[in-house]
């Protein structure tokens, strides 16, 4: 059939055009084919990459084009490591990293673990359970703004239920302890399903005649789960961190939304930050740097996990 | 060691019937084969043995024991599977620790390596001990799956075709060293398989089944020299039995549809004319395919004979088995 097309196709071209194609090496006609994929990745990913590192050496400022642009070397570079508002920003994200991170983890892969068993409309259940990663992040910043509302709001109010503790006389958003953990909360019930999912993808994996075969030799619940279920399912919970991780790390739509930032700087990620810097007070050469310092922590830490990751997986 | 039996046990999926009313007894320290193609219920039958799957009718005995409502590790029973199983992200040798490591049992380390390196030995795969499970060839993981029962002192090993993707020497070698084990611990085996040389050379007995019911149980030389049916007999021999219409060779006993002839019941130089088609020579067999008024037969000849395709043979039936219309055997 497809030998058949390919006479046809031959047949069809002119002879000249056939000749000069003929004379092509297989070399040159896949260099053909990247070119374009090549030239993309350049012009959007590699020159700005380059272009910043280029910036984040001087005194630029966006709005103020005609200023002569000096060149100051590492200076901004060292102004951001020894400023202790960048400390504090990167503190508040590694407390919502982290903290996001086990939560939802832990949620999702018991999620994952019950839903997979078979019980009757367990398809509905998750379907339900997915429904919040399916908001958009503005909707859901903005509606658990109502929710925390100490007066009106369901959330206090849902408190109150559970401890009697009077609904009026706490804020999540406003309280300097609480508002990190708002976040957090908003977060983890907005993407533990996604979690799951993945998880859940994880656990169909395993072979059922596995457990079989473990049951036969006398195995209890607890060794398979230890022995079979858990490191079996180790590298898609390991994708799903990752995945959270550098989600997590550039977060800003629900947070701007939620909490602005504030009370104070308690949940000033680092993005919203940098955010800040770069369009709010224009420092375009300080937010650079400060861009190439995110980029190279991330990217540090994002290459040790897929070398782990990998390694997970080749066991 | 155990007794196993099985009264009329029923199983089906859905519409499938699977297994239909089996009643079999499984005597302590013998090894049971069971023959049958595909989709007959050897696997289910195992299954329901094991544990794995429940029977919709009917009671399993392990040891005089009823094992109905028990779970796989109540029963002690160690099983290989036909799609091997094995741990991947274990090495070979933790997968055959697996089982010892049970909490129930309490085995001292020392006696856990000894006896894995032992069976390593037996099976050929003392050099892969410490290999991934996932890093090794299909007859390889076959191999771990065997070892990881064999290390166990079960009631009764159920193995699901367990050396169907070995090559054949290897094959050779662990029939030879499955029946040692078996007879050297008195163990009882169920055993599945459709290779009827496995049947005919490990089997103190065998199960026929067909369709999910048990049409036969003897030994060995009772199936083949006693088929209770044309499917029965068709289980056994190499070449096939020949199965034709009854008066073919001369007038036939009332009631009989079809006579059966194993190649040993074909008698030659002797009766009446029939054309050699092809001769074959396998090596250490030689095997004659002939045509008798219209009909094809096979039977074997010695090794060295002159006859080529086109000559003319003598053939005549030596105590054949005669058949009703339905298949079921009358003498």
């Amino acid at each position: 059939m497809s030998d058949h097309l390919i006479q046809r196709v031959a047949s069809a071209t002119p002879p000249r055009l056939a000749r000069r194609i003929r004379g092509v090496s297989d070399r040159t006609i896949a260099w053909l084919f990247v070119t374009p994929t090549i030239l993309l990745l350049l012009a959007v990913n590699i020159f700005p990459l380059i272009w910043t590192i280029r910036l984040s050496m001087t005194n630029f400022r966006t709005n103020r084009p005609n200023n002569p642009v000096e060149f100051v070397g590492l200076e901004n570079y060292r102004k951001i490591l020894s400023n202790p508002d960048t400390w504090a920003s990167l503190q508040a994200t590694a407390h919502f990293l982290i903290s996001t991170i086990v939560l939802q983890v832990v949620l999702g892969f018991t999620l994952a673990y019950l839903i997979n068993k078979k019980f009757r409309g367990n398809d509905l259940w998750t379907t339900l359970i997915v429904l919040p990663m399916m908001l958009s992040p503005a909707v859901v910043g903005n509606f658990w703004t109502f929710l925390y509302q100490p007066q009106i709001g369901l959330f206090n109010y849902f408190i109150e239920f559970l401890s009697g503790i009077d609904p009026a006389s706490f804020s999540m958003i406003g309280d300097v302890s609480l508002a990190p953990w708002t976040i957090v909360l908003v977060d983890t019930w907005m993407w533990t399903p996604f979690v799951m999912l993945i998880c859940l993808a994880g656990l169909r994996s395993i072979p059922p005649s596995i457990y079989e075969a473990a049951e036969c030799d006398r195995a209890s619940k607890w060794r398979q789960f230890w022995t079979i279920t858990l490191p079996m399912a180790l590298p898609f919970l390991m994708l799903a961190v990752l995945f959270r991780g550098i989600e997590n790390f550039k977060m800003f739509d629900l947070v701007v939304q939620l909490t602005g930032g504030g009370p104070g700087a308690t949940t000033q990620l680092t993005s919203i930050d940098l955010k800040r810097e770069a369009f709010e007070k224009w420092r375009t050469g300080f937010a650079s740097a400060y861009a190439v310092i995110l980029f190279v922590t991330v990217f540090g830490l994002a290459s040790i996990y897929v070398k782990a990751l990998n390694k997970v997986k080749d066991r | 060691m155990a007794e196993v039996r099985l009264q009329n046990v029923s199983k089906s999926f859905g519409r499938q019937t699977a297994l239909e009313d089996v009643s079999l007894r499984v005597p302590n320290g013998s090894f049971v084969v069971l023959l049958g193609p595909t989709g007959a219920g050897k696997t289910t039958l195992l299954r329901i043995v094991s544990g794995l799957d429940t029977p919709n009718e009917g009671d399993v005995f392990i040891a005089g024991r009823s094992m109905a409502g028990l779970p796989p590790a109540e029963r002690n029973v160690a099983m290989v599977f036909q799609q091997y199983s094995l741990y991947p992200h274990l090495t070979v040798r933790e997968n055959m620790e697996f089982p010892l490591k049970s909490p129930l049992l309490r085995t001292p380390k020392a006696e856990i390596a000894r006896k894995v390196g032992e069976v390593a030995e037996i099976l050929q795969i003392s050099h892969k001990l410490d290999n991934k499970a996932t890093a090794l060839s299909g007859g390889e993981m076959q191999r771990v799956s065997i070892g990881r029962a064999l290390v166990r002192s079960p009631n009764v090993y159920l193995m699901d075709e367990p050396l169907s993707s070995l090559d054949a020497k290897l094959r050779a070698d662990l029939r030879v060293e499955l029946k040692n084990i078996q007879a050297n611990l008195g163990a009882t085996f169920l055993y599945v398989t459709h290779d009827q040389i496995e049947a005919m050379t490990m089997a103190t007995h065998v199960g026929v089944l067909d369709h999910g019911r048990l049409v036969q149980f003897g030994t060995p030389r009772e199936i083949y020299e006693q088929p209770v049916s044309i499917y029965a007999a068709g289980r056994l021999g190499q070449p096939h039995i020949n199965i034709l219409p009854a008066d073919l060779f001369g007038p036939a006993p009332s009631g009989a549809a079809y006579i059966g002839m194993r190649p040993e019941q074909i008698l030659q130089g002797e009766g009446q004319d029939s054309l050699v088609k092809r001769v074959e020579h396998l090596g250490d067999q030689t095997r004659l395919h002939l045509a008798f008024r219209n009909h094809d037969l096979t039977t074997v000849i010695d090794a060295h004979t002159p006859l080529r395709a086109g000559d003319i043979v003598k053939i005549q039936p030596l105590k054949p088995f005669y058949f009703d219309a339905a298949g079921a055997r009358i003498v």
